[in-house]
């Protein structure tokens, strides 16, 4: 088991905003954390991480590798963080800081965590741009020079370049239009199958949980209403919630959405 | 048919003051370091005989009431001005810094401690803290210069952390984060690049004030003391021969406009490089 969440639950001082919440995410496998906005989904992320903010606390334990994430001091979670675990973000372009050019970012990135030797780096990054289909003359540019897609898979050669056990991708395909989208997310399970990591992967579109997922879990509201493997959520949902969310998917070949009725040609 | 078309260069609307600023800059420095390997007359000599006169070969702007040559006491006036304006204003940049940076990024407790210190700061105008430090430890340039780090710092503190605080939240420092790096590195590397602009601005266009204020300081008797040569005590040491002598006060009145309005438009002109909206113009 390489993740595996028990009764986390994340609070401010007026409320409890992500309630007794439990999942397992297993080695190598692309899991699924469906939600609408708000639901607590990229809260949970954040907290596995240490990343909450300052006025956020989290109860509970959230094992990974055998460790628990969150008794684990600020010292020992910041090696763990970009070498064991990384992140994707939603803001491609955010996500870089302007003034530093992609080198850099790549460089810094290797340095932080042990990598001496500067020609190793460069090797490595280059490698790892080559593995993400991009042009090697990216190296060199800075974060604006690029697109929004290429910027994504800058992200995802980063967050991948020192083989971690578990990637979280947060909405990473909700600021790019939806054939890049699929791009992205192909590269990214083809990335998964080289580096055999484990993907919590964080969405609100259905479409992508269809094709990639191997398990699903649905939350809402701070709490997961329904989990299990993608055919049984998918073709045989139990909860109410999961339904909704389901048939308010747009999909082709179906009726039009509840509460929509068709206007007869006169 | 060919269509031809003739592409204006882009008139920058500030050129001219920054220029000007440059220059002008380069001009005084040359003025005040030529000054200091070079001194034809001694600018503490006294020589009551030889008061007051006019210009001549060999003192092109005459001499003070007490014999003394007004060109060079200017030019080392200069020095003391602009110089112990300048390592105040650096002082307070380089208090400021590391106050603001560790107070906006580390929030919470820390930032709270040290913004009610800053408040403590800031609760007293820079005249009165420089009077007060003058009465407690003497006059002279050093205690106001000390008056005006203690005020000036922390509006630099400020700055950089409401600057810092609108940073953290965005993606990038958070990316920063969860890539292992540590709070000193992000701070140095990812922050500090950041702010230095607007610090820059801000600080170009505080050393005109604050070259006002040693002046001003000066002029009242709280900063440089006779015989040093400061502008603002040249100005007061030729209030009496106003009448006879006007130029004695002209000189170092204009030296203190001139440097000001020249650093005020330097000031002018950094502010609207690091404009935002001047980039989105372009």
């Amino acid at each position: 088991m390489t993740l595996s969440i028990d009764r986390v639950s994340i609070s401010s001082q007026k409320q409890k905003i992500v309630d007794e919440v439990s999942l397992s995410v297993r080695g190598g496998e692309w899991y699924a954390l469906v939600g609408q906005s708000g639901s607590g989904k990229s809260l949970l992320s954040q907290a596995i991480g240490q990343m909450l903010p300052a006025n956020l606390q989290a109860e509970g334990s959230i094992l990974f590798k055998e460790q628990d994430l969150l008794s684990l001091s600020s010292k020992q979670m910041q090696k763990i963080r970009g070498k064991k675990l990384s992140y994707i973000f939603q803001d491609y372009q955010g996500s870089f800081t302007p003034f530093r050019t992609i080198s850099q970012h790549f460089d810094e990135y290797m340095r932080t965590h042990g990598l001496s030797s500067a020609k190793t780096r460069e090797e490595k990054a280059l490698d790892a741009l080559e593995s993400v289909g991009l042009d090697q003359a990216l190296y060199r540019q800075y974060p604006f020079q690029l697109s929004g897609g290429q910027l994504q898979r800058v992200s995802i050669a980063i967050a991948l370049l020192l083989c971690p056990d578990l990637v979280i991708a947060d909405e990473v395909t909700t600021a790019l239009d939806s054939v890049s989208g699929h791009r992205i997310l192909a590269l990214l399970a083809k990335r998964q199958k080289e580096t055999g990591c484990a993907i919590l992967f964080i969405t609100h579109d259905w479409r992508h949980v269809r094709r990639y997922a191997n398990r699903i879990a649905v939350m809402k509201a701070g709490k997961i209403v329904e989990s299990g493997g993608k055919h049984r959520i998918l073709d045989h949902p139990r909860h109410e919630y999961t339904k909704q969310l389901i048939q308010a998917a747009p999909t082709l070949g179906q009726g039009l959405p509840l509460g929509v009725k068709k206007v007869e040609k006169t | 048919m060919k269509s031809f078309s003739i592409r204006l260069p882009n008139m920058k609307k500030y050129h001219w003051q920054a220029t000007f600023g440059f220059i002008f800059l380069a001009v005084v420095t040359a003025a005040v370091f030529y000054a200091f390997f070079y001194l034809r007359h001694d600018p503490t000599l006294t020589n009551l005989e030889g008061g007051l006169q006019g210009r001549s070969l060999q003192h092109p702007l005459g001499t003070d009431h007490l014999g003394r040559d007004v060109l060079t006491r200017l030019l080392l006036g200069g020095q003391q001005t602009i110089g112990s304006s300048l390592f105040a204003l650096i002082a307070a940049v380089f208090i400021g810094i590391p106050f603001g940076l560790v107070s906006g990024y580390k929030r919470g407790i820390v930032d709270r401690v040290f913004m009610r210190i800053a408040d403590g700061f800031l609760a007293f105008p820079d005249t009165i803290v420089a009077i007060v430090l003058a009465g407690l430890l003497g006059p002279g340039i050093g205690n106001l210069m000390l008056a005006i780090v203690m005020v000036k710092w922390v509006s630099y503190a400020r700055l950089v952390r409401s600057t810092v605080l609108s940073e953290v939240q965005k993606d990038y420092v958070l990316v920063a984060r969860i890539n292992g790096l540590s709070a000193g590195t992000i701070m140095r590397k990812h922050l500090v690049p950041h702010i230095i602009g607007h610090v820059l601005v801000m600080a170009s266009l505080d050393l005109g004030k604050i070259i006002l204020l040693i002046s001003a300081f000066s002029y009242i008797g709280l900063g440089a003391q006779p015989p040093t040569p400061e502008w603002g005590a040249m100005l007061n040491d030729s209030r009496p021969y106003f009448q006879s002598m006007p130029e004695l006060m002209i000189y170092p009145g204009l030296a203190i406009v001139i440097v000001v309005l020249f650093t005020n438009m330097l000031g002018d002109y950094f502010r609207d490089q690091f404009d935002v909206k001047r980039e989105v113009r372009q």
